[in-house]
């Protein structure tokens, strides 16, 4: 017995230090979800935001986000000791040279050098590569197979760009420009195993069950590794809102990052300290075609007359929308009413006044036209004045009565549908007949960049703070010119204005081309380095895209997301990537 | 097996060839005639690369080469080609990923089934008029018409939201119990009412009459001689339930976001993952096709008397 009595105590101390080891081991962990399987977890391959987060944990470059004491978002340094200033040279272009910090090894323990840097920017903006974000090397020289990127030596990166451009180093954040190792990457499906994702970020991958979960480790070799709080992070892989919402309420997930359309109230009023409304630089918006026809039957206009009418018309109907009663009856998510394209939380040439609040004609109202509440029966009344133009107005019953019937096209999805509702009501309210037409999201696509439509449902998000990503999507040869500006019969129409001159650019153009006026001005904007010209020319080109009409701005994207009250440290940056490495739970 | 049954064996199976043949060809054809393609995005890229990717992945050939050339490759190497919108994966090692969870859930569905179905049908049949069989019947009738994704989401707001007893994660711990018992619901209900129904019928026969003048126990009645026939119309129902259920689980996948096929399928086509696409469709044509004749050999085994034509 007594024998016995000291086995088991001895069972009991083992066991007991065993616990208290433990407990002492205890690693952090966070379950997440943000959406299901990624495309793909290849930096330069990437384009979307979910697969963003995942690299921003899983890969350094030379500048990263971070967020000062305040709160506030910023770009610091990473990689690269210091980001300076650019050396500009005598023919306009300019010559960035970074100094890589010590001691940078990727998550296999071998050394990182600038050549890993070089080799990784090269290929991101090959033409053989073809990645979606390839265009954002752009603006470096040699762009896009002789990218003017060098490393002189192990420590020192030396870049050159077109012309010096305010928002390099956010660029330098972006995952196209993070750094990719060449022996790793000849293996083609290297991102797809953990057994050969070698990255050289806050974490490495240690699982990913496809379609189920990815499990990032705190990365050992990462130069900031004491800085990173939590040691494990679980990225469950779905895409279907109800389900995140039931893994979220009974606690397995700290961290969902859509919710269902239909239980925002609900939600808003339930967890107030957890909903959270985050910014997003994106635009909500109408496209037109500008070669459709939508004068009525017999209208005798033709060429840059018609155009001029259409143009018009296109305004006028854009004013007859409410966009207050679309961001609080339909969208529901604290989305702000747009009076411009350029969105919400682009900063104009100061860095810190909105871009959108310098834009359009008034000094009154921000934008093209006073949003107000207030205001809306005025934008109405306008509306119907222009209209009464060119089509018959029958007075006793409110109604345009040869208004030629339109389509309007969307990609099936229930809050789409329920804004392409809500314009219908609209217009129909003055006799205007447009039917809703719903596609399915690859046809839907195909369509629009074809311009077989008349208006479509468009939306942008930007992907760097800078209004020329809203902007440069616009010129003829753009593969996102919807609206299919300089295409076609537009192409030819002598009618647009642009004067460049105030800005020490030649450029005056009187009844031009499209493609000489405004591609010439994005031009001019891109291969422009005095920063206030820039700006301007930037205003100068989105007044002569907004009085084309053709785009009608309804909302400003915001970021909706739900985390638990009890995860300090959590932020997400204006493009809607999450930062979960330096979160505790409490 | 006899010279008859293998003849007919080896037909059944050309014809399934050709079948599958038939699917694989219209698919394909079928695919590249929808609008849109595997590099259109919300985001255009350039011309030039768009250009680099479709001769990386063949897509600029004619369409009859790409077509000839995806057979050939299928035929001699079952090389269903690279993924073209999860790149750096290929085709059979996604199916294969996505096929063991969803076979997982669809054998053990089918299992829970048709055990508990056979056996609620026989009690039921034996029990007829009785409150047992009564009760039965008002469940089976209920289960049968509710939708999965309408069960599914009970359950789920039921058992995991409110109770917290299981996950509603497919991958989690646990995971699966919750798809598991919706997806058997329906099918279960179903062998139960058709098991009854045919129950019921030969119970009614002569040589079942006979046997129980004979004075052969209830038991052995019953166990040895109505349940074996009274089974003929249910195996034909489980060998293609077996196919539906590993292949149609579509939206119990959706609900508890299992990582089984059925999603797979519904991306691929809403990515124009071409190779994706006719990967998903061939694997889950062929089940059905394998199902269907496993389910017409059994007949045979199990009821002597059906002539293979």
């Amino acid at each position: 017995m007594k024998k016995f009595a000291a086995l088991l105590l001895a069972v009991v101390m083992t066991l007991s230090c065993a616990v208290a080891a433990s407990a002492e081991d205890a690693k952090t962990s966070m379950n997440v979800c943000i959406a299901s399987e990624p495309d793909t977890l290849d930096p330069a391959l990437n384009s979307a935001v979910d697969g963003a987060t995942m690299i921003a944990h899983l890969f350094t470059g030379l500048s990263t986000w971070a967020q000062d004491e305040n709160g506030a978002l910023e770009i610091i340094p990473a990689c690269a000791t210091e980001l300076p200033a650019a050396v500009i040279n005598e023919d306009g272009t300019a010559t960035y040279t970074y100094t890589l910090v010590d001691g940078l090894k990727w998550s296999d323990g071998q050394d990182l050098t600038a050549k890993d840097f070089e080799y990784a920017w090269k290929r991101a903006s090959s033409t053989e590569l073809g990645a979606d974000y390839g265009y954002m090397f752009e603006v470096v020289k040699g762009y896009p197979d002789e990218l003017a990127v060098e490393a002189t030596d192990d420590k020192t990166l030396v870049v050159t760009l077109n012309n010096d451009v305010s928002y390099w180093n956010e660029l330098l954040a972006f995952p196209s420009f993070l750094p990719v190792r060449e022996d790793v990457v000849a293996n083609e499906a290297w991102a797809t195993d953990p057994a050969t994702y070698v990255s050289n970020g806050a974490y490495s991958m240690t699982k990913w069950e496809h379609n189920s979960v990815i499990t990032l480790t705190k990365n050992d070799n990462y130069f900031l590794a004491d800085t990173i709080k939590m040691d494990e992070i679980n990225f469950y892989l779905s895409d279907d809102e109800n389900n995140m919402l039931a893994n979220y309420q009974n606690g397995d997930w700290v961290m969902i990052d859509s919710v269902p359309n239909a239980e925002i109230d609900a939600l808003k009023a339930q967890y107030p300290d957890e909903f959270v409304v985050g910014s997003q630089m994106g635009t909500y918006y109408v496209s037109w075609n500008v070669n459709a026809n939508i004068l009525p039957e017999g209208c005798e206009l033709t060429g840059e007359e018609a155009e001029k009418a259409e143009e018009e018309i296109r305004f006028a109907i854009g004013l007859l929308f409410d966009r207050n009663y679309i961001v609080t009856e339909i969208g529901k998510a604290g989305q702000q009413p747009a009076s411009s394209f350029v969105a919400l939380g682009m900063t104009d040439a100061d860095g810190k006044t909105q871009f959108y609040e310098n834009a359009g004609p008034s000094d009154e109202y921000a934008g093209y036209w006073n949003v107000s509440e207030d205001a809306y029966e005025a934008n109405w009344e306008s509306a119907i004045e222009t209209l009464k133009k060119y089509y018959t107005f029958d007075e006793a019953t409110g109604m345009f009565t040869n208004f030629p019937t339109i389509e309007y096209l969307y990609n099936t999805n229930d809050g789409h549908k329920l804004i392409g509702e809500y314009l219908q009501s609209v217009v129909s309210g003055v006799g205007i007949t447009m039917n809703l037409v719903n596609q399915e999201w690859n046809t839907f696509l195909n369509t629009r960049k074809n311009g077989d439509y008349t208006v479509a449902r468009n939306g942008w998000l930007a992907d760097y703070n800078d209004p020329i990503s809203f902007l440069d999507m616009w010129v003829s040869a753009s593969g996102n010119n919807d609206s299919q500006f300089g295409k076609g019969e537009h192409a030819d129409l002598k009618m647009f204005n642009m004067d460049l001159t105030p800005y020490g650019v030649d450029v005056k153009v009187e009844n031009g081309t499209w493609a000489e006026t405004y591609d010439a001005a994005i031009t001019a904007v891109k291969t422009c380095g005095d920063k206030d010209a820039r700006y301007a020319m930037m205003h100068a080109a989105e007044d002569l895209l907004m009085s084309t009409g053709a785009i009608t701005p309804l909302y400003y994207y915001t970021d909706i997301y739900m985390v638990k009250s009890n995860v300090k440290g959590f932020f997400a940056n204006p493009l809607g990537y999450k930062y979960f490495m330096y979160c505790t739970v409490e | 097996m006899s010279s008859k049954m293998l003849f007919y064996v080896l037909k059944r199976v050309l014809l399934a060839l050709l079948t599958i043949w038939i699917v694989i060809t219209v698919t394909f054809f079928v695919m590249h005639a929808v609008p849109g393609g595997p590099f259109v995005g919300e985001k255009a890229i350039s011309k030039e690369a768009q250009a680099a990717l479709e001769a990386k992945y063949g897509l600029d050939k004619p369409l009859m080469t790409q077509y000839v050339t995806y057979l050939r490759d299928i035929v001699t190497r079952f090389d269903f080609g690279p993924s073209l919108k999860q790149r750096g994966r290929q085709v059979v090692a996604i199916i294969a990923d996505g096929m063991k969870t969803s076979a997982r859930l669809g054998v053990i569905a089918a299992l829970i089934a048709t055990v508990t179905g056979i056996v609620l049908g026989a009690v039921a049949a034996i029990r007829r008029n009785t409150v047992l069989d009564k009760v039965i019947m008002v469940i089976t009738t209920a289960f049968v018409s509710m939708p999965s994704f309408i069960m599914g989401t009970l359950l789920l707001i039921i058992f995991s939201v409110h109770l917290g007893l299981l996950p509603a994660n497919g991958a989690a711990q646990g995971g699966l119990i919750l798809p598991v018992i919706t997806l058997s619901l329906y099918p279960m209900s179903y062998i139960t009412r058709l098991t009854r129904s045919s129950m019921l019928d030969v119970l009614g026969q002569d040589y079942i009459r006979t046997a129980r003048a004979k004075g052969v126990s209830r038991a052995k009645i019953i166990f040895g001689h109505a349940m074996k026939n009274s089974l003929i119309p249910v195996i034909t129902y489980v060998g293609p339930m077996l196919a539906y259920i590993v292949t149609g689980s579509m939206v119990v996948e959706q609900i508890f976001a299992v990582p089984g096929i059925g999603r797979q399928f519904i991306s691929s086509i809403i990515n124009r993952d071409y190779t994706m696409i006719m990967g998903t469709t061939i694997i889950l044509a062929s089940l059905i096709v394998i199902m269907n004749l496993v389910s017409d050999i059994l007949y045979k085994i199990v009821d002597p008397r059906i002539e293979f034509e």
